[in-house]
């Protein structure tokens, strides 16, 4: 079988839009890991993270007729991903607050090696558990996703000086929490 | 959170000051210097900075707090092993084609999904040279009209299924690289599905409507 054909998400939306369900299933080997990976850093729940990410895949494929191209189909998908996290935080409160990795642990290296590794990332995970969603949100998108400024606002359908005032506050209370760890 | 950071900036209790701290000494603003090192440009300091040692300590000692972050942000989230086929498992289950083709033989009856064909019909076409995509999809609308008139407009689901038996229309989308003769490819994606859905699937009659849609330049070229 040839490798993964290098066309667009543009492309593949548009097919998909046409009914071409295979186009839709390269649109989802593309961009499940990311959206398991986002949902899990915001909500901290690997069974969550694995529903949320599913659920975000097929409401985007069910809404698929309501895509417009002015955004792309991963801001499209991030989007749907934070709002459906933060829906889930919303109906059950608390889940919010386990660790965000632990759970979704490597399974290539063994316990203590994973353990040893993951002493930095569970004070992270604890920090960034802490903070209020909305500032997670942008923390993560933008830190951990590499989303700009201008994407984050887009994903969040808030400003680019709004997350940046969110991002600011977020950063002072993650180096409070690191600083304390260290 | 107010005032500056008043003690010289050099570890100890001064890494608290400088979080609560609104500018350092020199009048440097701390939260974009924060932000500064946090998106990774601790070394691109202006002329101030790299003449101030307040904001040297500052970005230095910044540094040091955010690496579990960005080692954080590094660190693989492998989703779980199935997630993909999950989900596509899911959607497929949304999709109600009940189309499949229908041989009798002397054992009984075959019935292959129409999604089998098609996805043959894609696989079959992807391995043409100059493909760069293919993709397939049963022709709903075109079997449904080939079912009516077969079935002199009696609409039956699935005996309309078996009406149709070993005949398919099968519609590829494909992007290609530019250089050859288009009509060519498409001619050539025709005959090799045709063959391929005849071969595998044991289909008689076999109608492939191939659509160029794109075309890319090879940037290997």
């Amino acid at each position: 079988m040839r490798p993964e054909p290098a066309v667009g998400d543009g492309y593949l939306v548009t097919r998909a839009q046409e009914g071409y369900l295979d186009a839709y299933e390269m649109l989802v080997q593309r961009h499940s890991a990311m959206a398991y990976r986002v949902a899990l850093r915001l909500c901290g729940n690997h069974h969550d993270a694995q529903d949320i990410a599913q659920e975000a895949l097929i409401a985007a494929w069910q809404n698929l007729a309501r895509f417009r191209a002015d955004s792309s189909f991963s801001t499209w998908l991030y989007q749907i991903v934070t709002r459906r996290t933060l829906n889930k935080i919303t109906r059950s409160r608390g889940a919010d607050l386990v660790d965000v990795l632990d759970e979704a642990a490597d399974p290539i290296t063994g316990p203590a090696a994973q353990a040893e590794r993951n002493l930095a990332v569970d004070a992270v995970t604890d920090a960034l558990a802490a903070l209020p969603f909305a500032q997670r949100a942008v923390v993560v998108l933008h830190h951990f996703e590499g989303l700009s400024y201008a994407e984050v606002a887009e994903v969040t359908r808030s400003t680019v000086p709004a997350v940046r005032s969110h991002l600011f506050r977020a950063r002072r209370t993650l180096g409070a929490k690191l600083e304390e760890w260290r | 959170m107010t005032g500056s950071v008043n003690d010289p900036p050099a570890g100890g209790q001064a890494d608290t000051h400088l979080l609560d701290a609104v500018t350092l000494p020199c009048g440097a603003d701390v939260d974009p210097l924060l932000e500064q090192v946090a998106d990774g440009h601790a070394a691109d300091r202006d002329a101030h900075q790299r003449d101030c040692v307040h904001c040297r300590a500052a970005i230095a000692e910044f540094a040091a707090l955010w690496t579990p972050v960005t080692e954080t942000a590094a660190s693989p989230v492998l989703p779980p092993a199935g997630l993909t086929a999950a989900i596509i498992s899911q959607i497929r289950g949304q999709v109600r084609d009940g189309w499949y083709t229908l041989q009798a033989t002397r054992l009984g009856f075959i019935r292959i999904a129409a999604r089998i064909v098609a996805a043959l019909a894609r696989d079959t076409a992807s391995m043409v040279p100059s493909v760069r995509v293919a993709l397939g999809r049963s022709t709903h609308s075109q079997i449904a009209a080939l079912t009516e008139q077969a079935t002199f407009g009696h609409h039956h689901p699935h005996a309309a299924v078996g009406v149709l038996g070993r005949t398919a229309v099968v519609d590829l989308a494909v992007a290609v690289t530019y250089g050859d003769p288009v009509h060519e490819l498409a001619r050539d994606i025709q005959q090799r599905v045709i063959a391929t859905l005849r071969d595998q699937i044991g289909l008689r009659t076999v109608a492939v409507n191939v659509t160029v849609d794109d075309i890319f330049i090879d940037e290997d070229q």
